[in-house]
């Protein structure tokens, strides 16, 4: 069962690499063990570390569709669940006034499922095929909106008062992310595998850069990860992410910066908005500071 | 942390079978039936274990981790590790410890003495601690060398007395009848996003609308938006230091009462680090969370380097936790032996990412005082609000500036 269960890892991590993410394999174990349990995934980790990715990239992988519930502050049940289109049932009733059917087939008619706007939470829980469904930054959203959530991934089932309950025809693989800017309830915690993503070693994010960027040269992607692995080890408000390593990568490329070194520190100077994102940290790297950094890839 | 020989609790008769089944087809010769026993005893122990160690599993795990090795199997450790991971953690902290417990669980004996014995060096804090102890250790050295002949003798006293009063039932009532005042007069804070509400200034057209189809398209009855109301997040930063000795447990049972009346609050105390203190004050249990504080308390010095607490907690807390509907509110003396230079530009750091700034100085309501010590010269810039908190009598008569200024 072992040797199976780590050929089939093996075989997960290897699609992840050719779908263009480079994952660990303690999270393709819990991915694998995600569908085996059917339940959903808390990934939490910095700004930037690629968890909104991990979702992205299963879909591809499994073939399936990603449907996206972006959590943000306010956010209510009408904007994930469902809705009904006022409008139109406004001008149903209209229309329907000279008809000769009973009330009770009218109403029927107005809360049938053609009035119906699916958001995202009962879209994923009607598909067929089983899709990816990622809500991203669940800590944005307040805590109301968390305990419709439960409800939501203990079940899989949601009540429309008007139509009657609906289940869900598939399970999907819910991926749900978390910034950490609010501390999420236990309730929550408990019904999700939960993996934590660090900022990448020097391998990992040598071997994304390669993965994404496989026109820098070589001793160009091993000098901009040093670089950019240097900076993490700075005191900054804001640490750059994988995102910002690659921008700056093909910044460099753009400038046709082909070495990172102390000559070159004046034009590395001029591609660090891609990598510094805020006034302070800015202020954290004067020339100096580029060319000892610079100096140590 | 000593793992119980025999099983603690049978696994389900079901789950055994199938996995005795499994064994025989991958041609483990030695697994026979009992060191099956053994294993899914071992395994079945192994969600109270981490229970035991602090983490949020409860009793229904036993029956997951025995369906997860069945699945994943048992022959590779790695495999069968990340996979519990991923089942049994819950958030960072347990994310990072997990390694070492498993590993403390199921390697052999002689594999998993060694921190076993670090741990022992390192007295009161054991495996829950992991980080801590050699870190706390230097600190101490450190201040010890500033102040040779005091510290030891100070740290007992905190140990001993402070968090004592932690459990007192004197005042205790009305700290909570005054902080749930305070809770229920932020809840009344107001948010820019609208809500759907009963009275408001706009109005809401959907909700309107679907309220119409009741009386067959004529809008008889209006439904309105009005703002939110959300309570800030609070953030307390509580001075522990030496001088402030008379009331850094007064601010901690305050810190106690408030937490158990609102959810998003989070608090730390300082001296000449920070340290995170809301899930130990969160403990139902005052006797509990008295003894936890214990255990904290043991690197704690006598001096306070305010700036170098408050750039640290920029550093390592801040980004999370402090966001723009934050109001922070530090409870110090404001003597600080560290530079005033650094504690000023900790706070205007800080103010640039919290909503409201305020100071609860316990020394500010004696007659005659002026903010004129070093460290409150450096801070009066940032400050939204400096109140003086002492007792319970003067944080009352605070209490409607303290609420204005974080609105």
């Amino acid at each position: 069962m072992s040797a199976e269960r780590a050929l089939e890892l093996a075989a997960l991590q290897r699609d992840l690499g050719e779908a263009g993410y480079i994952a660990e394999r303690s999270l393709v174990a819990a991915l694998l063990l995600m569908q085996d349990l059917g339940r959903p995934l808390l990934l939490e980790g910095d700004a930037g570390v690629g968890k909104t990715e991990v979702a992205k990239v299963l879909a591809t992988v499994r073939h399936t569709r990603l449907i996206r519930l972006q959590c943000y502050e306010g956010l209510d049940a009408h904007a994930a669940m469902y809705e009904w289109n006022y409008q139109r049932q406004l001008l149903a009733i209209k229309l329907l006034e000279h008809d000769e059917r009973g009330i009770a087939q009218k109403e029927q008619d107005i809360f049938s499922e053609r009035y119906l706007l699916k958001r995202p939470l009962l879209e994923a829980i009607g598909c067929d095929e089983p899709p990816v469904l990622l809500i991203d930054e669940v800590d944005r959203a307040d805590e109301a909106f968390e305990a419709y959530l439960l409800e939501l991934l203990s079940d899989f089932q949601l009540s429309i008062p008007e139509l009657g309950t609906v289940h869900a025809v598939s399970r999907p693989l819910v991926v749900i992310t978390s910034n950490g800017t609010r501390e999420l309830s236990d309730a929550l915690r408990r019904r999700c595998l939960y993996q934590y993503i660090d900022y990448p070693d020097y391998d990992k994010e040598l071997a994304i850069v390669r993965k994404k960027a496989p026109q820098a040269a070589t001793v160009l992607a091993q000098q901009i990860v040093a670089f950019v692995q240097g900076v993490r080890r700075m005191e900054l408000q804001k640490k750059p992410g994988i995102a910002e390593t690659l921008d700056w990568t093909a910044a460099l490329l753009r400038l046709g910066i082909s070495v990172i070194d102390i000559d070159g520190a004046e034009r590395i100077m001029e591609t660090l908005s891609a990598l510094i994102k805020t006034r302070d940290d800015r202020a954290a790297f004067p020339r100096e500071a580029v060319a000892r950094l610079a100096a140590a890839c | 942390m000593t793992p119980p020989g025999a099983p603690s609790a049978p696994p389900p008769q079901g789950g055994r079978r199938q996995w005795t089944v499994e064994a025989g087809s991958t041609a483990a010769a030695w697994q026979s039936a009992t060191v099956l026993d053994t294993a899914s005893g071992r395994l079945a122990g192994f969600p109270g274990f981490l229970r035991a160690n602090g983490f949020a599993v409860g009793g229904g795990d036993a029956v997951q981790v025995l369906q997860t090795a069945q699945r994943v199997g048992m022959l590779d450790p790695h495999i069968l590790r990340w996979s519990l991971q991923a089942l049994l953690c819950g958030r960072c902290d347990e994310w990072l410890r997990f390694p070492e417990l498993f590993d403390a669980w199921f390697l052999p004996a002689n594999r998993w003495q060694r921190p076993e014995c670090r741990d022992a060096d390192d007295g009161a804090l054991s495996g829950n601690w992991p980080n801590g102890p050699a870190g706390e250790h230097e600190r101490t050295d450190d201040s010890e060398e500033i102040r040779p002949r005091q510290a030891a003798s100070r740290q007992e006293v905190l140990t001993s007395n402070d968090f004592r009063a932690l459990a007192e039932r004197e005042h205790a009532l009305d700290i909570e009848a005054l902080m749930r005042r305070f809770a229920r007069q932020l809840k009344h804070i107001r948010l820019r996003r609208e809500a759907r509400a009963r009275h408001g200034r706009r109005l809401d057209l959907p909700a309107t609308i679907r309220r119409s189809v009741a009386s067959g398209g004529t809008p008889f009855h209006l439904a309105w938006k009005d703002r939110r109301r959300v309570r800030p997040r609070l953030v307390l930063l509580i001075d522990v230091s030496r001088s402030m000795v008379l009331y850094s447990f007064f601010y901690l049972r305050l810190a106690r009462a408030l937490s158990a009346e609102l959810t998003d609050v989070h608090s730390f105390i300082f001296h000449t680090r920070v340290t995170a203190v809301s899930q130990v004050l969160h403990d139902p249990d005052p006797w509990r969370a008295q003894e936890r504080l214990h255990l904290i308390a043991q690197g704690w010095a006598g001096g306070t380097r305010i700036g170098d607490s408050l750039a640290q907690f920029n550093r390592e807390h801040a980004p999370r936790i402090v966001h723009s509907r934050t109001a922070v509110i530090i409870m110090s003396d404001g003597y600080d032996t560290g530079d005033p230079a650094r504690l000023s530009d900790a706070l205007a750091q800080l103010r640039r990412r919290a909503r409201r700034l305020v100071w609860l100085n316990p020394l500010s309501n004696r007659p005659g005082y002026a903010p004129v010590c070093q460290g409150m010269q450096a801070a009066m810039p940032h400050l939204d609000l400096l109140a003086p908190g002492a007792d319970l009598a003067s944080i009352t008569a605070v209490l409607p500036k303290l609420i204005e200024a974080l609105a």
